[in-house]
């Protein structure tokens, strides 16, 4: 049986929907600001964040003005009803959601704490009632009024990318008839502080696969695309041909130097697609800017495709580190590239690094049949989905 | 092919000293409560690391996380202006640390993935397994799920009106080793993992799934035994314990506002 994708959803530091995002990727224009605007921190240091603020996002969702809701799940809202509609299926037929994050409700928690640390009977409960990671995805499913069964999934960055296998099965197995599937996360002081505690901010622009990258920058977002059984869409997107889940077993954040988990994740994925590493003709890379995963990334995709590497990017250098939702926001630029036939360029790249894996630096107009996307995460996550023509 | 249970056990369960579960004493001593709780569940579990290194997928569940650990990151945060902060509770403060962990430990790189969904959490979890078993995707895999009781969590619940009429606050971790083959030693087979998208009384449950009359139908167990997010599988776990051979029993569970899950077992 086939999977096919046949509607695409994604919120970004490039703007709301498939066109703004598109856009920006073509032109080569990316939307990381030198410092948070929105998000309230005093830390000063670049961020992929969408340019509205909760009031302005919940305007444009018609959510009344007065309710409380996490930022994660306004963003997951925006991305998910774009799919959904763009899919042009009935959200009353059975139809599934299956979302994922990594902060959650952390955006609002972080509010009420502060109050809370005063004084445990103070702090308003509405900004806590949604900090399990289950309530964006409910708030979600009940906005696009869908009935199927829904889940939540968090494997920290690789999230939005294990959503989509696990959307897969359920079709598969006749659990549900379409799946919306992919992550949604927002910028939180939390994790802001948590990658500056672990020294991998980029005081400047991030600079996936260059020599002089210094780490990541932190981005929020929403991307989610619209899963179905080949024989009950007639026009999709892509195929998704072949996916796979391997862990590292290394570290519980750093990546093995030879990339074994990328390696079987990435393999893994071929062997499902029955194709051979010279039959993709793209890779969006996880790409981090970190010195750590960059270069164990590289290793590992010259374990797989030897010489003849296909073109890369990691799109990172235009939206940040979008956590939990970038294997989501990843999987719509890859659809949209193999839509509309380009190869984005890297921003940001200067030197190459020791592994000399140089990534696309002009956008390239090209047919591609096949395109693999790589998310890793903590844990030693490392998730790789495959899209075909 | 089914969806055996080989064993199942819970945090109560765990009789081996922790330093021969977990060998490594500078794992052991960065581990929170919590992570302690659910990887020695899981060791055990499985009878060790060896055998815990070969099942093929890990899918572990948690309505909460690793609430202690993200509430200590968050109270550096804010007590600090965002200065001078440890990253090891961050680290350690994401849903899928216990996974990673277990993957680290017993060098596991097969599919390794957690499930965050409130009170459905465990029952998502199992559904997973159950279909790879069934379809023969896989053949063992380790499922299993932890919930934390922190004192913050704990207030907060408590003025947000969850245990009121003798309801108590639970935690816990259990752990089972399912397979897709009958093989000597299994004690239950799962044969359904359901989700109604309603609230099901006793009378529901029977009517919709039992097969006869004499199948046993447990309800709510955290109304007895505490109530948090993954409480099922301590419903699941007590249930395997007591199962007769042949014996049909349904369990049912509808907490934290969400609607029923059914998760239909027998003896073996």
């Amino acid at each position: 049986m086939e999977i096919v994708v046949s509607g695409l959803g994604v919120v970004s530091a490039l703007g709301i929907g498939t066109d703004a995002n598109l856009a920006s990727l073509l032109a080569g224009q990316g939307g990381i600001s030198p410092r948070p605007a929105i998000l309230s921190t005093g830390n000063v240091l670049p961020v992929g964040e969408l340019q509205l603020t909760n009031r302005e996002l919940k305007e444009i969702l018609s959510l009344p003005a007065a309710q409380t809701v996490s930022r994660t799940a306004l963003l997951g809202m925006l991305a998910a009803r774009e799919a959904l509609k763009d899919s042009g299926i009935d959200p009353k037929s059975n139809v599934g959601l299956i979302s994922s994050t990594s902060v959650g409700g952390m955006d609002l928690t972080e509010h009420f704490f502060a109050d809370f640390m005063d004084n445990p009977s103070k702090g308003r409960l509405s900004q806590v009632r949604m900090h399990d990671c289950a309530a964006s995805t409910m708030a979600i499913g009940e906005y696009c009024g869908l009935k199927g069964y829904s889940t939540t999934i968090s494997t920290a960055c690789s999230s939005a990318a294990n959503a989509i296998i696990k959307g897969c099965n359920l079709l598969k197995y006749h659990i549900l008839d379409a799946v919306i599937v992919g992550g949604c996360d927002a910028l939180s002081a939390f994790t802001l502080n948590g990658f500056k505690s672990l020294m991998i901010l980029d005081r400047d622009y991030c600079k996936p696969f260059d020599a002089g990258r210094a780490g990541l920058n932190l981005g929020e977002g929403a991307g989610y695309i619209v899963l179905q059984r080949s024989e009950d869409c007639l026009n999709p997107y892509a195929r998704l041909t072949g996916y796979a889940n391997a862990n590292d077993a290394y570290h519980q954040t750093a990546s093995s130097p030879q990339g074994e988990g990328a390696f079987l994740s990435m393999t893994r994925a071929l062997s499902m697609a029955r194709l051979q590493p010279e039959d993709i003709d793209y890779i969006n890379a996880h790409g981090t800017g970190t010195p750590n995963n960059d270069l164990t990334e590289a290793v590992a995709i010259q374990r797989v495709f030897g010489n003849s590497i296909p073109p890369i990017c990691s799109t990172k250098s235009y939206t940040g580190h979008t956590l939990a939702a970038s294997g989501g926001i990843e999987a719509v630029f890859a659809v949209l590239s193999m839509k509309h036939g380009f190869v984005p360029a890297e921003l940001n790249f200067h030197i190459p690094m020791e592994h000399q894996l140089i990534p696309n630096l002009q956008m390239k107009k090209a047919d591609l049949r096949n395109v693999m996307s790589n998310s890793f995460g903590f844990g030693g996550n490392c998730t790789t989905l495959l899209f075909s023509k | 092919m089914g969806c055996y249970i080989r064993n199942i056990i819970s945090d109560d369960d765990v009789r081996t000293d922790i330093k021969l579960l977990i060998p490594e004493a500078t794992v052991r001593r960065r581990m929170s409560r919590v992570l302690k709780m659910a990887v020695t569940t899981a060791v055990e579990c499985c009878q060790g690391l060896e055998r815990m290194a070969t099942v093929d997928a890990i899918i572990t569940s948690t309505g909460y996380g690793c609430l202690a650990d993200s509430e200590k990151f968050l109270r550096n945060v804010i007590g600090n202006q965002e200065k001078l902060l440890n990253p090891t509770p961050f680290i350690q403060s994401t849903f899928n640390t216990v996974g990673g962990q277990i993957a680290l430990l017993s060098h596991n790189h097969g599919e390794n993935i957690t499930y965050v969904n409130r009170a459905h959490s465990f029952e998502d979890a199992l559904l997973d397994a159950f279909i790879q078993l069934q379809e023969g995707e896989s053949r063992r895999i380790l499922v299993g799920s932890f919930d934390e009781i922190t004192e913050s969590a704990d207030t907060i619940l408590h003025r947000m009106g969850l245990f009121r009429k003798g309801i108590k606050n639970g935690e816990g971790a259990v752990f089972a080793e399912l397979t897709s083959d009958l093989t000597e030693g299994c004690q239950a087979e799962i044969l359904r993992v359901a989700f109604p998208h309603r609230v099901c009384t006793e009378e529901d449950c029977r009517v919709a799934y039992a097969s006869g009359t004499d199948t046993k139908v447990i309800m709510n167990t955290w109304t007895r035994t505490g109530c948090y997010p993954t409480v099922t599988s301590r419903s699941l776990c007590d249930s395997v314990r007591h199962i007769e051979s042949g014996e049909e029993v349904i369990i049912c569970n509808t907490c934290l506002g969400m609607n029923s899950t059914v998760i239909i077992l027998k003896g073996l």
